[in-house]
């Protein structure tokens, strides 16, 4: 049995945006030397997101407006305080409720050394607060 | 457009390198948010519109020990980016200080003077204090000065009061106050300085509860006429973040929904600032 965790970093450039992530996470895996298996990929953020669709850009900014109309920047959040814990205010309960709705994790069969993945199936790291350095987990677990 | 008002407090590469960093800017600078490459300071700039961020050390070394970002760490973040413009703070009480003023000016290239006097845990209109906002204006380099409530733990709001800076404003007359925070929650008492006085400004860095653009609108078009701002403050305010603690896009975001002409709000991301930090030739030449 073989498990490997990776903690990969990654440099959001705008206040939102879907970042392909695919070919990061094949490697991982085909690096860790697992011929069968699964590999989790998850976000270590709750301003941040993780989905898995089509890869084309039409979806990515369909996806982020869908969210905008879905979770308003303007509502009456509660989250708009200030958080002693933080030494700041919290001002933005939209992207932790896009979190929530978009997801922080994806999971996928490994079979023959390679990632079990549908032909159009894109992962994406999510940035719904950026631009930030953010960090997501591989694990790949198998034999 | 220029960021008046910028913390460097959760530098990644400044907190690899100096073992203090991190503490100050977590214990007594209060923040919780994780540390960043000095990459990611760029892009929030970029996102927001901003091309020039001010950035604030504070010598709070006798009161709390440590430093929050030092001369030289600013200076070392002046040096690799023409994006930064770099402050200086010295302590008021301490032997010397003025001295270190002129150093940090002069030899450092840093451009104005920060001060914090509650977490600096000097009075404002103590004599003792006056030798350094002498050499500030001898240097002709403008006083970017703490006011209104703070956020960092253990600064009494007594420190904090606006009028507390009437006396070296009355006393110095060219040296260019910037009262931080509008005040905030004195702000009719920093405006009435600002009337009053030709060399006191006011910046917008103020978040105290609910969203930036909620904050904005309330104080600046309920609590205060928007009109004050359009008509009589427009050639006295600056752009003020207060980056990290709320993301600059969110505060210029917040200014701009204001109700303010497109000549005033030039004047506040841009005009005023760079009247502040351009010195004047007599002044700077005065001690040589």
């Amino acid at each position: 049995m073989i498990i490997k965790l990776e903690r990969i970093k990654i440099q959001t450039r705008k206040s939102e945006e879907a970042i392909n992530i695919t070919s990061v996470v094949d490697e991982v895996v085909r690096k860790s030397g697992v011929r069968n298996g699964l590999v989790n990929v998850m976000n270590m953020h709750t301003s941040a997101g993780l989905l898995v669709t089509e890869g084309i850009p039409c979806l990515e900014e369909d996806i982020l407006t869908h969210f905008a109309r879905l979770v308003p920047e303007d509502e009456d959040y509660h989250h708009r305080r200030y958080l002693d814990y933080d030494g700041r205010l919290g001002f933005n309960a939209d992207a932790h409720l896009k979190s929530v709705l978009g997801g922080i994790s994806c999971c996928f069969p490994i079979e023959d050394g390679k990632v079990v993945r549908g032909s159009r199936q894109t992962i994406y790291f999510m940035e719904y607060d950026g631009p930030l350095e953010r960090t997501y987990v591989v694990q790949v677990l198998g034999a | 457009m220029i960021d008046f008002h910028t913390h460097p407090v959760l530098i990644q590469e400044l907190a690899k390198k100096f073992p203090d960093y991190e503490r100050a800017s977590r214990e007594v600078f209060h923040i919780g948010n994780n540390f960043q490459p000095l990459a990611t300071f760029f892009l929030q700039m970029d996102v927001a519109g901003i091309e020039r961020a001010v950035l604030l050390p504070i010598d709070c070394r006798r009161s709390r020990k440590l430093a929050v970002s030092s001369n030289e760490q600013v200076a070392e973040l002046c040096r690799s980016s023409s994006r930064f413009i770099g402050f200086a703070s010295v302590d008021p009480l301490r032997k010397g200080a003025a001295k270190e003023l002129q150093d940090a000016v002069e030899k450092l290239g840093l451009r104005g003077l920060k001060l914090d006097p509650a977490l600096q845990d000097f009075a404002p209109g103590d004599p003792k204090a006056f030798a350094v906002y002498e050499a500030a204006e001898s240097l002709g380099i403008p006083a970017l000065v703490h006011t209104g409530m703070s956020w960092a733990p253990e600064t009494p709001l007594e420190r904090c009061h606006p009028l507390l800076f009437e006396p070296p404003v009355r006393r110095f007359p060219k040296l260019n106050f910037v009262l931080a925070h509008f005040g905030w929650p004195w702000v009719w008492d920093a405006i009435a300085m600002a009337l009053k006085y030709p060399n006191v400004y006011l910046d917008t860095s103020c978040l105290y509860y609910d969203s930036p653009k909620e904050f904005f609108q309330f104080v600046f078009s309920k609590q205060v006429p928007t009109t004050l701002i359009e008509r009589s403050l427009r050639n006295k305010v600056v752009f003020g973040s207060n980056y990290p603690r709320v993301e600059i896009k969110n505060m210029v975001h917040a200014l701009k929904g204001l109700a303010l002409t497109e000549g005033c709000l030039r004047k506040i991301f841009v005009e005023n600032a760079e009247r502040l930090l351009a010195r004047p030739e007599p002044e700077r030449t005065r001690r040589k």
